[in-house]
């Protein structure tokens, strides 16, 4: 009798145990588990200084304005369509607040040579579709073309973040207009406009590896820095990269398909 | 006098028990008819948007392509079409023989190359790609709406619940593969 009833559990557990196991498996096909920074570079195509940068400034605009961009480089979506995955994951992660839906996200999947900018309702009339079009065209394509990954989506990702900040009269700190330093550029490929990322995100980068304790309370004005919540700008905040430019998930925004896509 | 007060416990309880599993389904019905509806209308929303698009376009296409007089036509036909549909069955048909001039009128870009460069052209086909994107989340909700609702009707409780409220199974919005006309390119 005991032994029975231990034998039962048994096939209890292990029934449990292949229960979660198809569980994992299931969710695993469903998509990605929700990300842990606002720029998740899956497919390894985004340099690290610009990832940093990115997500510095995508922290603080969603703490100014309460938007939350996510940025997702994949190697492909697979069979289905880059336009059915963005829009999938997107309403699953809830990205934005609940009833402002003042979501987005931008999925680009390298091997598909195929990028989608998907946009929550709330945020449909600050990106209209014919605005994400044109810095797809502008930013991503030409870019991309030609592999360089992370000034294609450094510039497209700033132009949509400056747009957003616009809207609702906020600056991000740091941020460049590239926008701007564009219209006022003629040349097609901008030499000047490399630089200044270059000049903008690497010593922040450079400080970040080489000064973690104190880094910010001397540096000139970059993105700011997180640790564990508070603004860590001129408070010589410690800490490692923990709290930095980490996503505390989806606040309930819905999205209805608004935003573009492309290829190259 | 002693009998009676159980048997009347039973009753009440009973009938309680009846009437809350009683309003239980109809209301479900009821929701997930709405639910129905709800997603109905944003269909309706995104289709009347990509049908407010479509002047804009034609005037653009027509600057480049303006001997491409039949496809205008038939395009403004099709949209007076689609107005003046009463039914979701009507109003499905007129959507889809649009979606097919469009995307020939689209294809233009491949024969007029001057299109391509054209920026206002290139906004609006976002805009128009856009919708047709928005169009068909919209549309994949509402037949996730009526996939549901059709099948609690098809149960054996749901019958009975549907007809006492006197709800229908609901329409699909299917894109019949045959009505849908394949754009062509003339070189």
């Amino acid at each position: 009798m005991r032994s029975n009833l231990r034998r039962g559990n048994f096939y209890r557990y292990f029934g449990l145990f292949v229960f979660f196991l198809c569980l994992c498996s299931i969710a695993e096909a469903q998509g990605l588990p929700v990300p842990q920074r606002y720029v998740e570079d899956r497919a390894n195509i985004i340099s690290d200084a610009v990832e940093n940068g990115l997500n510095g400034y995508l922290q603080e605009l969603a703490q100014k304005t309460g938007a939350q961009m996510i940025v997702l480089t994949i190697n492909t979506t697979g069979d289905i369509p880059i336009e059915t995955y963005a829009i999938e994951l997107a309403t699953k992660w809830k990205l934005g607040q609940a009833g402002k839906d003042n979501g987005a996200l931008v999925v680009i999947a390298k091997d598909d040579r195929a990028y989608r900018i998907e946009v929550g309702y709330g945020l449909e009339g600050i990106l209209p579709d014919s605005f994400c079009g044109t810095v797809g065209r502008t930013y991503f394509v030409p870019n991309f073309r030609k592999g360089h990954f992370s000034e294609g989506i450094f510039q497209g990702v700033v132009v949509m973040v400056h747009k957003i900040a616009e809207e609702n009269g906020v600056k991000i700190t740091g941020m460049p207009d590239i926008a701007e330093l564009r219209k006022k550029s003629t040349g097609r490929q901008n030499p000047f406009l490399s630089l200044l990322i270059l000049l903008v995100v690497l010593p922040f980068f450079i400080s970040r590896l080489f000064n973690r304790r104190r880094y910010s309370s001397y540096w000139w004005g970059g993105p700011p820095i997180i640790f564990g919540g508070s603004r860590g700008f001129g408070s010589g905040g410690s800490g490692g990269f923990g709290g930095f430019g980490s996503f505390g998930g989806g606040m309930g925004g819905s999205f209805g398909g608004g935003g573009a896509s492309g290829r190259w | 006098m002693k009998k009676i007060l159980p048997a009347i416990a039973i009753t009440v309880f009973l009938g309680i028990i009846f009437s809350a599993w009683y309003i239980k389904g109809y209301n479900k019905v009821i929701a997930l008819n709405e639910n129905v509806k709800n997603a109905w209308s944003q269909v309706d929303t995104q289709l009347k948007r990509r049908y407010d698009l479509i002047p804009n376009l034609v005037e653009t296409v027509k600057g480049y392509a303006s001997h491409e007089k039949e496809i205008f036509e038939k395009l403004a036909e099709a949209r007076k079409g689609y107005f003046s549909a009463g039914t979701i069955e009507d109003k499905t048909r007129a959507a889809t023989q649009i979606e097919g001039f469009l995307s020939r009128l689209l294809m233009f870009r491949e024969t007029y190359p001057d299109l391509k460069a054209n920026e206002s052209f290139l906004k609006m086909q976002d805009s128009l790609e856009g919708t047709e994107n928005r169009i068909s989340v919209e549309r994949k909700r509402y037949n996730d709406a009526v996939r549901e609702l059709n099948t609690y009707i098809k149960s054996f409780y749901g019958r009975f619940f549907a007809a006492r409220t006197g709800i229908a199974e609901a329409q699909y919005f299917e894109i019949a593969e045959a009505e849908k006309e394949v754009p062509t390119v003339k070189f």
